[in-house]
């Protein structure tokens, strides 16, 4: 497989594999990396991925893997990952601020669910893969996948919603 | 559509058992129109999701450059310890010459034999002249007698 083809299949997913990562690492600058880790790995097996049908899940996977292995060797050395995330909302009306106001709020709670549902959640209601798709990135049956996202959807909205009554009750 | 219809897929949706067809209705619905209050929750969250797909890696991903470089600090490295290991080598090896050259400078071996005999007399005696010195620490044992009586 030459250089151009191996891209080719890869760019299209790379987007991909880099919100996977960043939904599971936080920081632009640690998903970005794990990105570009996961591509040379692939490109360093680019023999054995020609035998994969489904190249796409497999590269999945292995970022799912990684990030994984990431989170855990920071949590074993007791190190908190710093993200600097900085972005410059420009001037925007009132009704742009509050809902950017209510993605902040769902971004910090999408962030306290579990590892596992928050994969699940970003790979169907983000990626929109099919459940079998998902079924393979993630090792796992359909039917835990089913229980996990259902329990991702309704957590994250009763955390909405409870955020939302605060200020009113 | 009827927010009927659209009621009874979001309990299949907060299920997990919505298909991916239904979900898209779903996302057309929260994200072209007005929703009445109490579907504002879904709303978000369907906006959430649409501006999350947005996000995008902003480097290009690079196959080479990172590995080549891997690859030339390993063969800079190897060169290092060889250069270190034969200018070791090759010093080492010039003293042991220089040595071998500054033995042997008297040829005849009568000579040698006389010189040497001269050299370990003069040691010899030398070492007497020192031992001559400690003569005087029967002097301590005498006096340490008088004051110590055993027995």
């Amino acid at each position: 497989m030459k250089e151009h083809n191996f891209l080719n299949i890869i760019n299209p997913v790379k987007d991909k594999m880099y919100r996977l990562a960043l939904r599971l690492l936080t920081s632009k600058e640690a998903a970005e990396d794990a990105t570009q880790e996961v591509i040379l790995k692939l490109w360093s097996r680019k023999e054995k991925i020609k035998h994969y049908a489904n190249i796409e899940a497999f590269a999945m996977t292995v970022t799912k893997n990684y990030c994984l292995d990431q989170l855990k060797s920071k949590q074993n050395s007791h190190l908190r990952i710093v993200h600097q995330n900085y972005q410059n909302h420009g001037p925007s009306l009132q009704s742009e601020v509050e809902l950017s106001d209510e993605m902040d709020w769902l971004q910090k709670i999408v962030e306290t669910l579990p590892e596992q549902q928050k994969m699940i959640f970003q790979l169907r209601d983000i990626e929109q893969y099919d459940y079998e798709e998902i079924a393979e990135i993630m090792e796992m049956n359909q039917t835990a996948i089913r229980v996990a996202l259902s329990r991702a959807r309704k957590a994250i909205r009763e955390n909405l919603i409870k955020k939302h009554n605060y200020g009113i009750r | 559509m009827e927010s009927g219809k659209i009621e009874k897929l979001l309990e299949l949706y907060d299920e997990g058992k919505t298909s991916l067809a239904e979900e898209k209705i779903l996302r057309e619905y929260f994200l072209n129109q007005e929703v009445p209050e109490h579907l504002r929750s879904y709303q978000l969250i369907f906006m959430f999701s649409a501006k999350q797909k947005n996000e995008t890696m902003e480097k290009a991903p690079k196959v080479r450059s990172n590995k080549a470089r891997k690859n030339w600090q390993s063969w800079a490295s190897i060169a290092a310890i060889l250069i270190v290991a034969l200018g070791v080598f090759y010093f080492n090896d010039t003293s042991q010459v220089l040595n071998e050259n500054d033995l042997g400078t008297i040829s005849d071996e009568e000579l040698a034999l006389e010189k040497t005999k001269e050299t370990l007399n003069m040691v010899s005696q030398l070492m007497n002249e020192g031992t001559a010195d400690l003569a005087y620490l029967k002097e301590f044992n005498k006096t340490k007698n008088k004051i110590i009586e055993i027995d």
